[in-house]
């Protein structure tokens, strides 16, 4: 079992099951991990379905080794548990209510099947913070509907407005609405726990990732809401009435083009070393600009694609002119900025290495933060066995 | 059904736009009493942002779309920090701070520092006060003082590298962004469960504490597949559209009518054969060229072509039903409009009807989860500009009524934006010339009869 003090870690004392699988769950178990919480990951034996996903080392599939894996379940413990069996939802009954928080994330209903549900639980823990994070939710028609990110992209209405308008709708990389999701429901036990601060009594909480996304997409329901406008994907312009706001190529790559209050015309202008520029009606009139967008382009693109990426923001930022970085994965790595705020942690994976830990999400001045290397499958079986007797 | 869980507790929330205001609201729906202070030269600017009916006229500042949403359930007070009033301002804003829990701010750093309102001295104020400054890039490193605008933060944050087509002219498609300022609501949800931790610590210990948060660094986590990719392979991110980097096929279908979508997912062989079976091309799962996820990804170009030739044939809501009922994961594209009438997410309450001055309109929760002890409150307007003034200058801080008119008519305090350009100039600007918009392709449709399909009644007087 991993030390954990109770005055220097925010969530210390706190301990944690979490029998979800996937992204949204794990990365809500991890937050509260890094937050000083003891976490126990019960996993079914072939282990959770990310360990299977990757990345690998060398593309070397191996149930240890999952970059996506390790990402999500760093700071934990691992139990396998056969929930078909009798001595498998034994084991697990006696970790729960050993709990303050239960994790899980599987098909509505089936808690309940296995004689697990929070109405089965909670008599015997009645202050469990319950947190079921489903795609769709536990309730409503959708319910036991499969799912995932792209899934949520879609029915959220997220996925309609992104991408180029001549095009299929677009899928935000990276997983999005798993992370939406796991952020809410992390967000619900903290407030749950805050909670039974007060009362003591413990509770369900029914978090849905399509709802975590949704509510994200406030502006473009609000625009048919308040006005019969249907927004429609438009390129990176998102927010139509800021124009430019948008990623275009330069000679090293991409750049976040983006006026803000002050840039136009003035400042534009002498960034694209072309102070006559500043007379011209497209730098002048914010509307004319965005409406006329592709002629505006045609003065932007030329000179950009002439420069290099840093060199434009840094020059634009100096303005107060807010440009911005299009990042990958090594530029994220090799930031100077980011270095300089300790964003990386690290971590020494078994049987991989060095890799870093993703990362300091926000810095607390008492309770920093903290990571670990994530678990072998089954690592802390016989413990929790053994504990259960 | 008992209290919520921060009854009690109170949030002087000196955040604009949208992060900040997003992690408030979400304090707020948990019970807190938040108290929004804009200044009347510099009222949040979304107060200019989608009005209904498009009309700006009165106090259009009152009733707009963006603020409405992110500050439902929030008291307003006005304190004006320009020039000679910023001094006075920092004074009210002090004895606020004696009364409150949590400090809330997205100025760029230091700014705060320049009135005397930095974490360490709001400590002499109140000693267990917890603060948390949410801001583009953090409080320190080369990049701190950069200007961080939402719409530069996805990239920045290293999503866009992700997000594209696959084909284009570098043998991929160019970096896109999400259609939402996805750094925003991201962070100010991290922003939220930043502060809560920091409750549950002083709870405990009874210390409160400071709290840095980078919006460019809350959402680097959601890319945290390809940093570890990088990480062990040091292999670049390639962008693939909708497609899978586990599973195929999937991809996004184009379905009968127009501007209509599908997504498919097929998880394994069993759902290939079930989505097979469902669309009526048996055949297909005994086609070699199908048989594994390794030979369906190789020939993805040749499936999406087969499965488009069932999908644009079929409505997407009945082929969402047919292939999910088939256990194949599959969902309909919605548009805004058909998020709003989506049966799922009304049975499930996710919308509330809340007043807007111009009627009732359908405002979407900003938790996405249900709790079964407490309800979380719903329906909740924003606050008018400066609604609250003389509540919280007379019953919060006890000043008299000299007092609260002195600093009206020093212009400290009131409910009328003093905008940097002319009001009527602002009435203008804030109207969206829509059917410009949707010439050059940027709106699906403008609906005039919106209201009677959202089932709203219009005002009577129309």
């Amino acid at each position: 079992m991993r030390p954990c003090s109770l005055t220097d870690s925010a969530l210390g004392g706190l301990r944690v099951i979490d029998l979800s699988q996937g992204i949204a769950g794990p990365y809500c178990a991890r937050l509260l991990a890094d937050l000083g919480a003891e976490v126990i990951k019960v996993e079914p034996p072939e282990g959770d379905f990310t360990r299977r996903l990757g990345p690998f080392p060398g593309d070397v599939p191996d149930p240890e080794k999952s970059g996506l894996f390790i990402h999500l379940n760093g700071n934990k413990q691992s139990v396998t548990v056969d929930l078909d069996s009798d001595e498998g939802r034994a084991v697990l009954r006696k970790l729960i209510a050993s709990a303050d928080v239960l994790i899980e994330s599987e098909t509505p209903g089936r808690m309940a099947e296995l004689g697990l549900g929070f109405g089965d639980v909670s008599g015997e823990c009645p202050k469990l913070v319950y947190c079921s994070v489903t795609p769709f939710g536990q309730t409503g028609p959708y319910a036991k509907f499969t799912g995932n990110s792209l899934t949520c992209m879609a029915l959220s209405g997220l996925m309609y407005v992104t991408g180029d308008p001549d095009k299929e709708p677009l899928i935000t990389g990276g997983e999005p609405a798993d992370y939406f999701g796991g952020l809410h429901a992390w967000v619900c036990v903290l407030a749950a726990l805050e909670h039974r601060g007060e009362t003591g009594a413990g509770q369900h909480i029914d978090v849905s990732c399509l709802e975590a996304l949704g509510a994200a997409d406030e502006y473009n329901t609000t625009m048919y809401a308040w006005l019969g406008a249907i927004r429609r994907r438009f390129y990176s312009r998102h927010h139509i009435p800021t124009y430019p706001s948008e990623i275009f190529p330069c000679r090293d790559g991409h750049i976040v083009v983006i006026g803000g209050a002050t840039g136009f015309p003035l400042m534009m202008a002498i960034l694209l070393e072309q102070p006559e520029l500043e007379e011209h009606p497209l730098f002048q009139n914010l509307w004319m600009r965005t409406i006329k967008w592709e002629e505006f382009e045609k003065i932007l693109r030329p000179y950009l694609l002439e420069h290099d990426w840093l060199d434009l923001l840094t020059r634009a930022q100096e303005m107060s002119v807010p440009f911005a970085a299009v990042m990958s994965p090594q530029t994220l790595m090799e930031s100077d900025h980011l270095a300089e705020r300790r964003f990386f942690g690290e971590i020494d994976q078994p049987g991989v290495g060095k890799l870093p830990a993703v990362g300091n999400l926000f810095r607390m001045s008492e309770t920093p933060l903290s990571f670990g290397p994530a678990p072998a499958l089954g690592a802390d079986s016989a413990a929790a066995v053994e504990g259960s007797k | 059904m008992s209290g919520l869980p921060l009854d009690g507790i109170r949030v002087l929330d000196l955040t604009q736009v949208y992060a900040g205001p997003t992690c408030t609201r979400m304090l707020a729906d948990l019970g807190a009493d938040v108290i929004k202070v804009e200044g009347l030269t510099r009222m949040d600017i979304t107060r200019n942002f989608v009005m209904p009916e498009n009309d700006s006229s009165d106090d259009y500042w009152n009733k707009a779309g963006y603020f409405l949403f992110r500050n439902g359930g929030k008291r307003s007070l006005t304190l004006d920090f320009s020039e000679e009033k910023g001094d006075v301002s920092a004074e009210i804003v002090k004895r606020l701070v004696a009364e409150s829990d949590i400090v809330a701010e997205s100025f760029r750093p230091h700014v705060m520092d320049k009135f005397g309102l930095d974490y360490e001295s709001l400590t002499k104020i109140k000693p267990d006060i917890i603060m948390i400054s949410l801001s583009g890039y953090g409080q320190n490193g080369p990049w701190r003082d950069f200007s961080g605008y939402g719409m530069g933060l996805e990239p920045a944050a290293g999503l866009s590298s992700l997000t594209g087509y696959k084909d284009g002219p570098d043998g991929q498609g160019a970096p896109l962004r999400t259609g939402i300022s996805f750094t925003d609501p991201y962070s100010g949800i991290v922003g939220a469960g930043a502060v809560l931790s920091a409750l549950l610590y002083r709870r405990r210990t009874g210390k409160g504490q400071y709290i840095d948060l980078s919006e460019q660094e809350a959402a680097v986590p959601v890319v945290g597949y390809a940093l570890m990719d990088y990480a062990m392979n040091e292999r670049q991110p390639r962008r693939i559209g909708n497609r899978s980097h586990w599973y195929a096929p999937q991809g996004c279908y184009r379905c009968a009518g127009e501007d209509n979508w599908l997504v498919i997912t097929v998880t394994d062989d069993d759902a290939w054969r079930a989505l097979c079976e469902a669309t009526g091309h048996p055949q297909w799962a005994s086609d070699k060229r199908f048989a594994d996820v390794e030979s369906r990804r190789e020939h993805h170009d040749a499936l999406d072509e087969l499965i488009t030739g069932w999908t644009r044939e079929q409505d997407q809501y009945a082929a969402m039903h047919s292939l999910q009922k088939a256990g194949v994961t599959a969902a309909a594209v919605l548009n805004p409009k058909q998020v709003l009438l989506d049966p799922h997410l009304r049975e499930r309450g996710f919308f509330d009807r809340v007043e807007t001055g111009q009627g009732p309109r359908p405002v979407p929760h900003q938790i996405g989860a249900k709790f079964s002890a407490f309800e979380m409150p719903s329906a909740r307007r924003a606050p008018k500009l400066g609604e609250h003034n003389r509540e919280v200058l007379q019953g919060l801080l006890g000043m008299s009524d000299d007092e609260v008119k002195d600093l009206e008519e020093r212009k400290v305090i009131g409910d009328t934006p003093a905008t940097a350009v002319p009001l009527p100039v602002m009435r203008m600007f804030v109207q969206w010339p829509l059917h410009s918009y949707g010439q050059m392709g940027a709106l699906g449709g403008i609906e005039k009869d919106y209201r009677a399909q959202l089932g709203i009644e219009p005002p009577a007087s129309e």
